[in-house]
C-alpha cells in the first residue's frame, strides 16, 4: 500500500524540519524546563511543522506521545475520561510521557467545558502537555493563554517549501518541470501539507492538466474579461471601472497588462500603451513613496483608458491572454543568484565596502578568490564550489587558457 | 619569495595602512592626519569618486587614534545596504550611546555611502550627531556632497577627494607588480589607466583577477576580462529594438537583468552609453537619448523599473524601425 505524500514524508526528527529552529529551540526549552510551565502551546498556520515538531521532540526525548485530538473529543467528560488516567498514571513500560493536544481550535464554543477542563488538567498533570493550535489569540482560549508558554511559529518560506519538494521528487525517482516546482512551492503559501498534496496529484495525474487546475481559474476569468474590454472595445466611461470586477490587486493586474500589450498592439500603439502603463507606474511610485493615495485614481486611469485609448483600431479576434511570468522569473532567478549573493556579502565586509559596489566587482570574484581565502572569508563549502564552477566557465568561455604559460 | 602570498584579497593587502602611503590626495591627506594627530577629530565628509580612497583614509584616521583597540571603537555601515531610518536610530544610537574604550573619549561611526541614506533617515541622523557628540564623531563617504542635507553638511568639515591621475594609480601598479612579480609594459599601464576611470580598487582587482591566470599581464588579457564585465547583450538589446522585434528584446533585456541581477537604473546608464556605439544616423541618436532621459527619470520616481524600461525599447521599437534589420 502506497502512503499519501503527507504521511510519507512526515518527518520525526529535527534535521529535517527546516525553517523553524527558534521554535524548535524554545519546545526544546520547555522540556528541560518542566514543570515550571507545565503546557506549550505551539501555534502558528497550517502545515508548518507543528505537529512534527512534537513528534520530534517525543522520540529525541524517548518519550511516549499519547495523542489526543480535539476535533473527537467534544465534553467535558470525554477530555475527563482520556487525559486525566493519562495524565497521572506513569506510562507501563516506565517511559515518561508527553501528552499532545493536537487541533486545539477544534474545541469549539458548543464543547462546554472544554478549555476549562483542558486548564484543570494542565494544573494537575504529572507529564509535559504540548497544545497545537492555528490561532491560539481566540477569545475563548484566553485563560488557557495564561497557563501556558506559548511558541509561535512562522509561516514556511517558499524557498524551504520548494527545496523539500525538490527533495522529495528526486526520492520518488520522478521528473517535473522547475516551473511547476516553483507554481507549487508559491501556491502553498507557506503550507507544507498544502505543497506536498499538490505534488503528489502533479505526479499522479501528469503536469500538464493538473497545473491548470493548480492556478485559480476563477480569478483569472475575471481579469480576462478585463483585458479584453481595454485591448478590443472602444474606449467609453465603462472602461474607467473595469477592474471593479477583478478580484485582484492592482498591482498584480498592472501585470497582466503588461504582459499582454504586445499581443494586441504593435508600432505606434505598442509604445504608447506602454507609455500610460509606465505612467501607470510612475504613478504608483509617488503613492509608495509619498503615502498620497488620491494618486490611485491616475495609476487605474492610465493602467485602464490610457492604455485602451492607444489606439482607435479595435479587433475583435479571439486572444488567449498569458498569465504574468515575470515574478516567477524574478524569483527564480534570485534563488538562483543567493550563493552569489552571499559571497559577495562577505567579500564586501571583508573589503570595507557596500554590497552594491561589490556586485560590480562580481565578475572577477571567481578568479580572485582562491581555497585559500575560504577562512578569511568565512565561506562554507557550497560557496566555494560555486566559485570554482563559475571559475572554470568562464576560463572555457574566454578562452582564457591561451594565456597561461 | 617570503613576500609571495596569494590567500589574500589585494585590494585588502594593498590598502594603504599610514597616511604617507594615500596617494592623489596630498593635501586632504596632510590636514586630516594634523586633525587626528591632535586625539580630537571633527565630524567629517569626505566627498568624491569611487575608489580614490576614501574608506582608507577613514580607516587609517581610526586606527592612527585607537591603535590596537580600534575594532571596538570603531562601527563601519553601508548606507547603501542599511538605507532607511531604522539604521540610524537602532544601530547607529546604539552604538553611540555607550562610552568609549581607551584614552580617546570618543567612538567613531563610518557612514560609508551616505548619500543613499533617505532624506529621512539623514534628518534623524542630524539630532544623533549632536546627541552623542561627546561620545561619537561621524565620518562620512558620499559620492557627491549635494545629496546631503545641509544641516549635516553644515556640521562637517568637507573633504573633496579628486579623481587619480595617472601617476597615483601607476604608483600602486608598480608596487603591486613588484611585491607579486607580475610583469607589466608601458602600453598596458596605459590600458589599465584607461580602464579605471580612476578607480583604484578596479585596478587592483583586475591585476588580482589576471594574475590568477598568467603573471605577464597583457592588453589582450585584461581586455578579455573586461569584456565579461560590460555584457554585450545591452546591444543585443537594442538591436532586436531597432529592428522591430519587441518580443525579442524585453525578453533578453529581461534575461541580462537578473542573469546579474543587475539594477534597472545601471541598466539604462549602459543603453545611454551604448547608443553611441550603434551604427545609425546621428539624428536617431539624438532622438533615443532622449527618450532614454526621459525614462531615466520616470525609472527613479516609479515602482518598478522593468516596465519603465518595456517602455523604452516599445518606443525605441517605433523610433527606429527597420533602421537595424
Amino acid at each position: 500500500m502506497t502512503l499519501p505524500f503527507i504521511e510519507k514524508y512526515r518527518t520525526n526528527n529535527f534535521e529535517e524540519i527546516k525553517g523553524q529552529d527558534s521554535a524548535i529551540a524554545e519546545a526544546r526549552m520547555f522540556l528541560k524546563t518542566f514543570p515550571r510551565k507545565k503546557a506549550l502551546i505551539i501555534n502558528g498556520p497550517a502545515g508548518n511543522g507543528k505537529t512534527s515538531i512534537v513528534l520530534a521532540l517525543a522520540k529525541e526525548n524517548n518519550l511516549e506521545l499519547f495523542e489526543l485530538n480535539a476535533s473527537d473529543l467534544r465534553n467535558r467528560a470525554s477530555l475527563e475520561a482520556v487525559l486525566k488516567p493519562a495524565s497521572l498514571q506513569s506510562s507501563l513500560f516506565k517511559k515518561s510521557k508527553l501528552i499532545l493536544m493536537d487541533e486545539a481550535d477544534g474545541i469549539t464554543g458548543s464543547d462546554r467545558g472544554g478549555v476549562p477542563e483542558l486548564i484543570a488538567l494542565i494544573e494537575k498533570t504529572k507529564f509535559p502537555i504540548i497544545i497545537t493550535a492555528n490561532d491560539i489569540w481566540d477569545k475563548k482560549f484566553s485563560l488557557l493563554r495564561q497557563k501556558c508558554q506559548i511558541v509561535n511559529l512562522k509561516e514556511l518560506n517558499e524557498n524551504v517549501i520548494f527545496d523539500i519538494i525538490t527533495e522529495v521528487v528526486k526520492k520518488e525517482c520522478k521528473k517535473i518541470t522547475p516551473e511547476n516546482l516553483v507554481l507549487i512551492a508559491k501556491k502553498s503559501k507557506g503550507d507544507m501539507r498544502a505543497a506536498l498534496n499538490d505534488l503528489e496529484s502533479v505526479l499522479n495525474l501528469g503536469e500538464e492538466i493538473k497545473i491548470e487546475d493548480i492556478d485559480e481559474r476563477e480569478k483569472d476569468i475575471g481579469i480576462f474579461e478585463a483585458l479584453k474590454r481595454i485591448f478590443q472595445m472602444p474606449f467609453d466611461k465603462k472602461t474607467l471601472d473595469v477592474f471593479d470586477d477583478v478580484d485582484m490587486e492592482i498591482d498584480e493586474i498592472m501585470l497582466w497588462v503588461e504582459e499582454n500589450i504586445p499581443l494586441e498592439y504593435y508600432g505606434k500603439s505598442l509604445a504608447k500603451a506602454y507609455d500610460s502603463l509606465s505612467k501607470a507606474d510612475l504613478f504608483k511610485g509617488r503613492i509608495y513613496r509619498q503615502q498620497y493615495w488620491r494618486f490611485l485614481v491616475y495609476q487605474n486611469f492610465f493602467l485602464s483608458a490610457g492604455v485602451s485609448a492607444s489606439t482607435k483600431l479595435k479587433n475583435n479576434e479571439f486572444k488567449k491572454y498569458n498569465k504574468p511570468t515575470r515574478i516567477l522569473k524574478i524569483w527564480m532567478a534570485n534563488r538562483k543568484n543567493a550563493k552569489k549573493k552571499s559571497i559577495v556579502l562577505k567579500y564586501a565586509k571583508f573589503n570595507h565596502m557596500s554590497k552594491r559596489k561589490a556586485m560590480k566587482e562580481s565578475f572577477l570574484l571567481p578568479l580572485i578568490i582562491n581555497n585559500k581565502m575560504k577562512k578569511m572569508l568565512d565561506l562554507d563549502e557550497n560557496e566555494i564550489e560555486y566559485l570554482e564552477d563559475k571559475k572554470g566557465a568562464l576560463i572555457v568561455s574566454s578562452g582564457l587558457n591561451r594565456f597561461r604559460i | 619569495m617570503d613576500n609571495f602570498d596569494d590567500s589574500t584579497i589585494w585590494t585588502e593587502k594593498y590598502r594603504p595602512k599610514k597616511f604617507e602611503e594615500v596617494v592623489g590626495q596630498d593635501d586632504i591627506v596632510k590636514k586630516v592626519h594634523s586633525l587626528t594627530r591632535a586625539m580630537n577629530i571633527p565630524h567629517l565628509l569626505f566627498a568624491g569618486p569611487a575608489g580614490t580612497g576614501k574608506s582608507t583614509l577613514a580607516l587609517i584616521v581610526v586606527k592612527e587614534l585607537f591603535g590596537s583597540t580600534w575594532k571596538e571603537n570603531y562601527l563601519e555601515l553601508n548606507a547603501s545596504d542599511e538605507r532607511g531610518i531604522d539604521v540610524v536610530r537602532q544601530k547607529v544610537k546604539d552604538f553611540a550611546r555607550t562610552k568609549a574604550i581607551g584614552k580617546v573619549p570618543f567612538k567613531v561611526i563610518f557612514l560609508d555611502e551616505a548619500d543613499a541614506l533617505t532624506k529621512e533617515a539623514q534628518q534623524a541622523l542630524r539630532r544623533t550627531m549632536e546627541n552623542f557628540t561627546n561620545t561619537c564623531r561621524f565620518v562620512m563617504s558620499a559620492n557627491y556632497s549635494s545629496k546631503i542635507i545641509d544641516p549635516i553638511q553644515s556640521r562637517c568639515v568637507i573633504f573633496r577627494f579628486k579623481l587619480l591621475e595617472k601617476k597615483d594609480i601607476e604608483k600602486r601598479v608598480i608596487l603591486i607588480a613588484e611585491k607579486e612579480k607580475l610583469q607589466i609594459d608601458d602600453k598596458t599601464m596605459e590600458f589599465l589607466y584607461e580602464a579605471s576611470e580612476g578607480d583604484c580598487r578596479r585596478v587592483i582587482n583586475l591585476l588580482q583577477a589576471s594574475s590568477s591566470i598568467s603573471p605577464n599581464i597583457s592588453i589582450d588579457l585584461l581586455n578579455t576580462l573586461i569584456s565579461n564585465a560590460k555584457p554585450a547583450d545591452i546591444k543585443i538589446v537594442l538591436e532586436y529594438a531597432l529592428s522591430g522585434d519587441f518580443i525579442k528584446a524585453k525578453e533578453k533585456l529581461l534575461e541580462v537583468m537578473l542573469k546579474d541581477s543587475i539594477a534597472g537604473t545601471d541598466i539604462i546608464k549602459s543603453i545611454q552609453k551604448e547608443i553611441w556605439n550603434l551604427q545609425i544616423d546621428n539624428e536617431l541618436k539624438v532622438k533615443l537619448t532622449e527618450k532614454t532621459g526621459e525614462v531615466e527619470f520616470r525609472l527613479v520616481e516609479g515602482s518598478d523599473e522593468f516596465i519603465q524600461l518595456e517602455a523604452l525599447l516599445a518606443s525605441f521599437v517605433l523610433a527606429g524601425r527597420g533602421v537595424i534589420k
